[in-house]
């Protein structure tokens, strides 16, 4: 039978020898944006009520709508015949649209495997944590870098005669330039767009672009996926 | 009771396997090859053996049926049977873009899907629009007893005509 | 007035039971440690923080958009499970069952509409989320991960929304699902397999019908129950919602 071990916890005896634990230097931490603390809350209550007053507004609101707003219903599913136009729920008219001038595999496997690869990896990307604006340093090769890109995107769409999508990206291209070009301001319009950081301005192209698309595929597209004005 | 104790950890100077990372490897080898075997078995299991769609071989009268220079549209089958003086052929009236009905249009000679308007010729050529490939050929033959015999599954070059 | 009190010491009574006190472990919410355990003890509520910065409170900070979205979602399920005791996903029945319920069951066209109206809602709902948490920050670190908890959470979302959108059976419900497994066999290698698999065959039938309608009542939402637990779950670990400065 083996004693069990004595030991004692203390300080080692030795101190020149043995280093002391002065830091504790974990793995890499990223950095993080820092939070302003603030005074806090009990969540019960606030937070249950709150949630309990939301819930029961949205509740009121969908149960008004859906008493005077009928939800469709079509003829019988027929294979053999298929009606004219054939559109696909509303937030996927987007994507048929952009299916109208490009190849199915290009607008309907490529385009929007890489939109969500994007969206995935965003926070991962050497994410601007300052929150720098997008011509902070106004520099030349910046102006040529992007206009580069834009120039680039700019005839692959014209190739493929994708106007709903040039457009959109020629008016926000537009806008980009201009806090370069007028730095010093005094309109409140044109400061915030000069305040606003790389990543803004990408997100808000694409949701521009993805709206337009979609409204263009709700509104504007008939038979044979013909242009059709609305109000006709 | 062992004479001097062992020093504990892994032996780090020698590149020997101890028994515990062969029982690890073993182990999760095992949980591995279980894991494949279950998706695989998931998948199988997920995918008919049998189908109970209509039939995709079928009788489409006799070529007396079918005036020269006419097209006509099956519709319990979508296949159009299109007759000209050179012979027949069996045409899909699938649009190859993304799988609307299409429908003849016999004033333009031109057969046209209503989705995104491909337009076909009707020997299935791409007239226009975005469809990928032209309109396959099915397989159109005559039986003995003199009546035509379409098959879905069998495509055939555009170049195979029956003459009659 | 002595009603009231009355009522009052006849509910303090019933909460001394030996059985109230049996199923209601902690007491009325009426300290700060009794109100730790509301949040904490609770099994529905302890993926939610104790305390909360009093900022991420206010409608502006959020619109609560996070919370709507969940709500959607619970509507949604609701509206689900009692819409499933007149649907068969058959093909002659389903397009009938779906008449019955407008036109036949009592309140049936009411679920309906509030099912698909939810449905069309927690869409717009969950992409406005997710724009707000970009242009506020929220994806920043240390919430990444949650961030891309938050993009599968649209996926299945959108395709939640795809698989009900045949079981109506109707023309809309069949022509638009034909276009979309189209556009999956255009997938490389993988494609026309997926495609095989989804509907159960090589046509929009039967089998297509019966498998969205599992994936839409069985698996789908058992993936977003798991995903908006760890969703909450994160919030909470990660340090809480992020509230821009300028919305103060």
């Amino acid at each position: 039978m083996s004693e069990k071990n004595s030991y004692e916890a203390g300080l080692s005896s030795d101190a020149v020898r043995q280093p002391r634990r002065v830091v504790f230097i974990t793995r890499k931490v990223s950095a993080k944006v820092k939070e302003e603390t603030g005074p806090q809350l009990m969540s019960f209550p606030h937070v249950i009520l709150r949630e309990a007053i939301a819930f029961q507004i949205l509740t009121i609101v969908l149960v008004g709508l859906a008493l005077f707003w009928d939800a469709p219903l079509e003829q019988l599913a027929n294979p053999l015949l298929t009606p004219n136009p054939a559109k696909a729920p509303w937030y996927f008219l987007g994507l048929q649209e952009l299916l109208h001038y490009f190849p199915p595999l290009v607008a309907g496997v490529l385009l929007p495997t890489l939109v969500v690869l994007a969206l995935v990896v965003i926070p991962y990307f050497d994410v601007n944590i300052e929150g720098e604006p997008l011509w902070a340093h106004r520099g030349r090769r910046q102006l040529l870098i992007y206009g580069g890109i834009f120039a680039a995107l700019f005839v692959l769409l014209a190739l493929y005669d994708a106007w709903t999508v040039l457009v959109p990206t020629a008016v926000m291209g537009a806008l980009g330039l201009v806090p370069y070009f007028h730095p010093a301001s005094d309109s409140r319009f044109q400061k915030f767009l000069g305040s606003r950081p790389l990543p803004w301005w990408v997100m808000t192209w694409f949701i521009v672009v993805a709206l337009t698309l979609t409204a263009v595929g709700t509104f504007f597209r008939g038979p044979g996926w013909s242009w059709v004005w609305p109000w006709r | 009771m062992s004479d001097e104790p062992k020093a504990p950890g892994k032996p780090e100077e020698n590149n020997a396997v101890t028994r515990r990372d062969f029982f690890n490897e073993i182990a999760g080898g095992a949980l591995a090859i279980a894991g494949l075997g279950a998706a695989v078995v998931t998948v199988k299991y997920a995918s008919p053996n049998v189908l109970f769609e209509p039939p995709t071989t079928f009788r489409a009268g006799s070529p007396d049926d079918y005036p020269v220079n006419s097209v006509t549209y099956l519709q319990d089958q979508q296949v159009y049977i299109v007759r000209t003086d050179k012979g027949m052929w069996a045409l899909s009236a699938v649009c190859t873009h993304l799988g609307c009905i299409t429908q003849w249009k016999p004033e333009s000679d031109q057969i046209a899907c209503p989705c995104h308007g491909s337009k076909f010729q009707k020997t299935g050529t791409v007239l226009a629009g975005p469809a990928p490939r032209p309109l396959p050929h099915f397989s159109l033959l005559l039986s003995e007893d003199g009546s035509l015999v379409v098959d879905k599954l069998e495509i055939v070059k555009e170049t195979e005509i029956l003459k009659v | 007035m002595a009603t009231t009190a009355w009522t009052h010491q006849r509910l303090e009574q019933l909460r001394q039971t030996r059985v109230w006190r049996s199923i209601f472990r902690r007491g009325p919410a009426r300290t700060n440690r009794t109100r730790s355990l509301a949040v904490f003890g609770n099994l529905g509520l302890h993926m939610m923080p104790v305390k909360v910065r009093e900022k991420s409170l206010s409608v502006r900070a959020t619109y609560y958009l996070g919370s709507i979205s969940f709500f959607l979602f619970v509507v949604l399920a609701i509206t689900g499970v009692l819409l499933m005791f007149y649907y068969h996903p058959a093909v002659p029945d389903a397009y009938r069952d779906m008449k019955d319920l407008i036109y036949v069951v009592s309140n049936g066209v009411f679920l309906r509409n509030l099912h698909r109206l939810a449905a069309q809602a927690m869409v717009v709902a969950v992409f406005w989320h997710m724009f707000h948490v970009f242009y506020r920050g929220g994806y920043k670190p240390p919430h990444e991960f949650n961030w891309v908890i938050g993009v599968g959470l649209l996926m299945v979302t959108l395709f939640l929304s795809y698989t009900g959108y045949l079981l109506p059976w109707d023309q809309l419900a069949f022509w638009a699902i034909t276009v979309g497994t189209n556009i999956i066999s255009y997938v490389p290698v993988m494609g026309r397999p997926i495609r095989f698999l989804l509907l159960g065959g090589h046509i929009i039938g039967q089998n297509a019908l019966l498998r969205f309608y599992v994936l839409h009542c069985v698996i789908l939402p058992l993936a977003a129950v798991g995903l908006i637990g760890m969703h909450f779950w994160r919030i909470q670990k990660d340090g809480g919602l992020t509230v821009r400065d300028d919305h103060e």
